[in-house]
């Protein structure tokens, strides 16, 4: 190459490798189950910090997988008054609530026309064995309107085989939009407070702009609900992983 | 508060209660105090010595302690005598004791008579003029007097009460917490008094305990984690009926 100067061109150093760092990304990605993180309060850190202890150790003997509101979990229960001493539920779960050593979740399955939701305590220790049979995340963290929709959506087989799951990557997305039973409902899940993206209106558009009246868009720029957990979650990550390694 | 579970896979609530910096400050003798037995004077939760004047921390400096925060007294018989500075740790209770409980209740200020002694009220329709919280008559025609101790609106809470009978599931003596069974008076991280329990049915409870009380220099070497028998403990399997 000839320059416009006629010397020689200068020396241009070869671009520096870009490492990308596969394995922190990974971390940060990592879940975290949301019991661990301590809600907003006034109560001592060291009460959290001794809880955690106590839900590691029995993390420890008892495996509990990552799960998702929208899974479908088979749980053991020991039962005093079942025959083989032992009851197995299989079902999609609604909601996760409770912080700590409290924590839930509820299942719900349609057993002979019947709907059935049980709430399971995930620190009980009456609890022998949860399994992720289908793992499919939803378009919504509360899917208590199953309960209004129509039973062919809250049906599953009893003796439904696990999926395998492909990589060990995303959790998949079921965009379905469920239909619903005629009015009334438990709830008016057309109003935006429960900001339900998983259900197909057939309401008339009068009634879903009537439903409208009833938005706080202001909620959104609340500072003072606003709950930064990143730091808070950083910290208990890095507990985790120290502990659970022991 | 924290759910614990027995062994046979029952769930109960427990409160946790943290031993902070408490030190025996006085010794008060039988005759001194004018009561049936002795006294000892304790302190708990060290707090910055500025805000007082000097005089308030003089028994303080005869302890040798930095100045606290609350000062109760403890009816103690005579061989359960303390020298003052001693501290005192979670330890000096034991899993399967039956404790009290005192504490501040909540202060919920002036409130009216329906929440605070729990009267009926009235209707809220069928003609009642201006009155559906309202106490109604307070006495009646022959007494012609209101008596002493009519329960009426007033401040609420923020009083002294006792929870009777709790039991003591787990210490932790790392960090000097006892896990009592149940609710207990108070706010969150609010000041507590804790004493053996005075009910008759728990009289015979205690076997053993560290008597006079828990001294740490001394040879006794606890584990971090003291269990009560029924309690289940998250190192073991889960709970299978046989």
């Amino acid at each position: 190459r000839v320059s416009s100067d006629g010397k020689p061109p200068k020396f241009q150093p070869p671009p520096k490798p870009v490492i990308i760092d596969r394995k922190t990304q990974k971390e940060e990605r990592r879940f975290l189950s949301p019991e661990f993180i301590p809600p907003r309060g006034r109560t001592a850190p060291l009460k959290y910090y001794i809880e955690r202890k106590d839900m590691i150790q029995r993390r420890k003997v008892l495996n509990i997988p990552e799960f998702y509101v929208g899974h479908v979990l088979a749980v053991t229960t020991a039962d005093p008054f079942a025959s083989d001493k032992s009851k197995r539920f299989v079902g999609i779960c609604i909601q996760r609530g409770g912080k700590g050593l409290g924590a839930t979740f509820v299942l719900r399955n349609v057993i002979e026309e019947q709907g059935v939701e049980i709430c399971y305590e995930l620190y009980s220790p009456r609890i022998q064995a949860i399994e992720v049979l289908k793992l499919e995340k939803r378009l919504d963290e509360n899917l208590t309107y199953l309960r209004d929709a129509l039973p062919e959506y809250s049906t599953f087989d009893v003796n439904m085989r696990p999926v395998p799951r492909m990589a060990h990557e995303e959790i998949p997305v079921n965009k379905l939009q469920v239909r619903m039973k005629p009015k009334p409902w438990s709830k008016r899940w057309e109003r935006p407070k429960y900001n339900i993206k998983g259900i197909k209106f057939e309401l008339p558009e009068h009634k879903m702009k009537a439903a409208q009246k009833w938005s706080q868009p202001w909620l959104e720029f609340d500072m003072l609900r606003e709950y930064d957990t990143s730091k808070i979650e950083a910290k208990i990550r890095k507990e985790l992983s120290e502990e659970l390694e022991k | 508060m924290m759910p614990i579970w027995t062994k046979s896979g029952e769930k109960r609530a427990v409160t946790l209660l943290k031993v902070q910096d408490c030190h025996v400050l006085r010794y008060v003798s039988k005759e001194e105090s004018g009561g049936k037995t002795a006294k000892l004077l304790v302190g708990g939760k060290n707090v910055s010595p500025f805000s007082k004047p000097e005089s308030a921390h003089e028994i303080f400096k005869e302890a040798g302690v930095p100045r606290k925060q609350k000062v109760t007294t403890f009816n103690v018989t005579d061989d359960a005598i303390i020298k003052p500075g001693t501290p005192l740790y979670a330890a000096h209770f034991r899993p399967g004791q039956f404790v009290d409980v005192t504490a501040k209740t909540i202060g919920k200020g002036f409130q009216g008579v329906m929440k605070r002694w729990g009267f009926k009220g009235q209707p809220a329709s069928h003609g009642q003029t201006k009155t559906h919280r309202r106490p109604g008559a307070i006495s009646t025609n022959k007494a012609a007097k209101v008596y002493r101790g009519k329960k009426m609106p007033g401040k609420m809470g923020n009083i002294y009460r006792t929870s009777f009978g709790l039991k003591v599931w787990r210490i932790n003596t790392k960090h000097d917490i006892i896990y009592v069974n149940g609710s207990v008076p108070g706010h969150t991280n609010c000041l507590v008094k804790v004493r053996d329990s005075k009910l008759p049915t728990y009289k015979d409870c205690n076997k053993n305990p560290p008597f006079p009380t828990f001294f740490a220099d001394g040879d006794e070497e606890l584990p971090e984690d003291l269990f009560d028998e029924e309690i289940f403990q998250f190192t073991d399997p889960s709970v299978t009926f046989a």
